[in-house]
């Protein structure tokens, strides 16, 4: 994350030099691609048992010794959830940043994760759901009704800020959360299923949570891909999107249901991480530019970058236990914040 | 002690006026209560009656925390019991069930009232309250690290101490304005409270189930199982800090006129800040420290104060007042309530808070104020 206020901005002279920055953007694009394969080998390989590259080649070619495959494979899951939740996240991140032309929207923020983790205690309290995977299916309806709570209470009487939405996601969280700590401490069984949830972890999840999730990513990830360039036009304000027959308020509306069910997805899926959908959309912003559909395709590729990064940091750092992904992230992203805090223009 | 309905003292919740229109209206004049020559105190009649109301309805709820429920004292033995005429299961509920709870939160109450009105006068910004900023957040996870690290060997309630003051010095710091500019305030508040809350969580999920629970219960603010110690200590705290308070509350009203007409006036508004926050975030950090985070009472009982009072200024006195009136009446709730057992006091007053907040910030905002 580079500055808070530049963001919105600094479009003029990249636009200009259009061939340069055609190939610039695919070489960029080939080293993101490049990294990722190797961020995702590593992900593969790293844990309480770190294994070499030799042995990940003879288990994917299926001639390794059975522990060793073992190992290997059960490091699967969560590298596919993290790829998922990682893009989910900086695309979501993206999305809320454009739309309401805010650098400092993030999913996490608004309500959203509250939302999701109400619905998973709401379904193991009292709907007798039992695994991650049944639980995605009440966390998404929760995650999406928080989001669109915060939005109406936050654009009460016109208009929206920072500031608005912010406190608007404040008080909702505080409401749920006074529902979910009362319903998990008064239940020791859902306590002990929500505080390993709440922390934000890839691990202790299969394959089913990822299917589970998909079709809600795919539909988020369509609606943001139809959009981009209707959000390049809203991005020179209003009128001029107007004049260049776009319609404002579909796009903004459009951009927050896209936002709302990546978002609802990876949290529902993983569990609630911090500052992923915050920070990737700044970074990549300093590389490409403001063109929503670089931005997408770059923030698809850093995402999973970022998170499988920050959860093998986690597998490592505190060998053989493990520090979840989420926390990781936290204390990644909140000093980061706190940098730029001072960058801050005035009062609001 | 009669528990009727005080309310009748209290005027009616006028709709909000706005700053400017308060300020346009002149104060009615007042008599003056002096202590020496170095400090006198501007008494309005409304506002007299206003405190007794609220000390009235705080009167009956204490009342009903001796007399309610299974153990409750009848209401008849209550004078007895209380001069200490009582034997057997009445003199066990008063001196360590119910009385000890009842006077942590009574001066509780009262700290977290003062410290936010403190705290919302020198940023001049309604929300600007201990628990938006991280204090809250940074008193979990100091908590929760020792918890993790030393347990048993500091009390939690010194982690909680250390980790408020961490918290608002990282912020203080992180800011680069100090406490000056609401909106840094604000983002530099989530920074803090995100990191924070991300170790209370890991710690919470670390831990076994059982002390996983009892820290989740002091994470969220407690009064269960207090005794006459916690009583002296919060005491202590708002009986040093009170007269304090009282000392710069002129200065505070002045200041809040504006920096350079302040000064005009002769204050120094520099330092009266100082003092104001140095004050607030002990107030805050003594509740924290005995009860743990108590979320929205430093918010709210300001911004009820100020609703509930006819003047202008910061209320100091009656923010206090109404801050033990919310949470007494809290904590009648979470020992009387039926529906969950032995909730932390602290998830009511987020409940209901959080609803009062959003209440409150939506029809501010319909009105195109903040």
């Amino acid at each position: 994350m580079t500055t808070l206020t530049k963001a919105p901005a600094g479009t003029g002279d990249r636009c200009t030099r259009r061939g340069a920055g055609v190939v610039r953007n695919l070489l960029l694009l080939s080293a993101g691609l490049v990294l990722l394969v190797l961020v995702i080998l590593a992900s593969v390989m790293f844990g309480s048992r770190a294994t070499s590259v030799a042995e990940v080649l003879d288990v994917l070619s299926g001639s390794a010794d059975p522990y060793v495959a073992t190992v290997v494979e059960s490091r699967y899951p969560r590298t596919v959830l993290g790829v998922l939740a990682g893009l989910c996240l900086a695309v979501a991140g993206a999305l809320m940043q454009g739309v309401s032309r805010n650098p400092l929207a993030e999913p996490g923020l608004l309500g959203i994760n509250t939302g999701a983790a109400a619905g998973v205690v709401t379904a193991t309290a009292f709907l007798g759901a039992t695994s991650a995977t049944e639980a995605v299916w009440w966390a998404l309806p929760g995650a999406l009704l928080a989001g669109l709570l915060v939005h109406l209470i936050g654009s009460a009487g016109g208009g929206t800020s920072l500031v608005r939405l912010v406190l608007a996601g404040a008080v909702l969280s505080a409401v749920l959360t006074a529902f979910i700590q009362a319903v998990t401490l008064s239940r020791p069984q859902v306590f002990d299923s929500y505080r390993y949830w709440v922390v934000g972890a890839l691990g202790g999840r299969d394959f089913d949570v990822f299917t589970a999730v998909l079709p809600f990513a795919l539909a988020g990830l369509a609606v943001a891909a139809l959009l981009a360039s209707g959000l390049n036009a809203l991005a020179l304000g209003d009128e001029s999107a107007t004049s260049l027959g776009a319609n404002p308020a579909l796009l903004r509306g459009g951009g927050l249901l896209a936002a709302t069910l990546l978002a609802a997805a990876a949290t529902a899926a993983v569990g609630p991480i911090a500052f992923v959908g915050l920070a990737v959309p700044h970074v990549v912003r300093a590389l490409v530019g403001v063109d929503f559909r670089l931005q997408f395709a770059f923030c698809a590729i850093a995402g999973p970058i970022l998170l499988l990064l920050a959860d093998i940091v986690g597998r490592v750092l505190l060998r053989p236990q493990e520090l979840m992904v989420g926390v990781v992230t936290a204390f990644l992203g909140a000093p980061a914040l706190l940098l730029a805090v001072r960058r801050m223009k005035g009062a609001s | 002690m009669n528990a009727g309905p005080g309310g009748d003292a209290l005027p009616p919740i006028r709709p909000p006026a706005t700053e400017a229109a308060a300020r346009s209206r002149t104060a009615p004049p007042a008599g003056v209560v002096a202590f020496g020559s170095g400090f006198a105190l501007p008494v309005r009649r409304a506002a007299v009656l206003t405190a007794v109301g609220v000390l009235l309805l705080t009167v009956a709820a204490s009342f009903a925390t001796f007399t309610m429920g299974r153990v409750g004292i009848a209401p008849a033995d209550l004078p007895a019991a209380l001069t200490g005429g009582a034997s057997g299961a009445d003199a066990f509920v008063v001196e360590r069930l119910r009385g000890p709870r009842l006077v942590v939160a009574l001066a509780t109450g009262a700290a977290l009232g003062l410290s936010g009105a403190l705290f919302q006068s020198v940023t001049r910004n309604p929300l600007g309250s201990p628990d938006v900023i991280g204090l809250a957040a940074g008193a979990g996870a100091g908590a929760a690290a020792v918890a993790l690290l030393l347990p048993g060997q500091v009390p939690v309630s010194l982690g909680a101490l250390g980790g408020a003051l961490a918290a608002m010095a990282l912020v203080y710091v992180s800011t680069g304005t100090g406490f000056r500019n609401p909106a840094r305030l604000v983002v530099a508040g989530i920074g803090v409270a995100a990191m924070s809350t991300a170790l209370t969580q890991y710690v919470v999920y670390a831990v076994e189930r059982d002390k996983a629970a009892a820290l989740t219960s002091y994470v969220n603010g407690s009064l269960a199982a207090k005794d006459w110690s916690d009583a002296t200590v919060i005491w202590a705290v708002l009986l040093l800090a009170a007269p304090l308070t009282a000392l710069i509350a002129r200065q505070l009203e002045i200041g809040e006129m504006g920096d350079e007409l302040a000064g005009g006036l002769g204050a120094d508004p520099a330092r009266t800040k100082t003092w104001a926050v140095l004050l607030a975030v002990a107030l805050s950090a003594g509740a924290v420290t005995v009860a743990g985070p108590i979320a929205f009472i430093a918010l709210t009982a300001p911004q009820i104060a100020k609703r509930l009072s006819r003047g202008t200024g910061p209320h100091l006195f009656l923010a206090a007042l109404v801050g033990a009136l919310l949470l007494v009446l809290a904590d009648l709730c979470a020992q009387q309530l039926p529906l969950f057992d032995n909730l932390p006091v602290g998830i009511y007053t987020m409940a209901v808070g959080g609803s009062y907040l959003g209440y409150l910030l939506t029809r501010e905002w319909r009105k195109g104020i903040l």
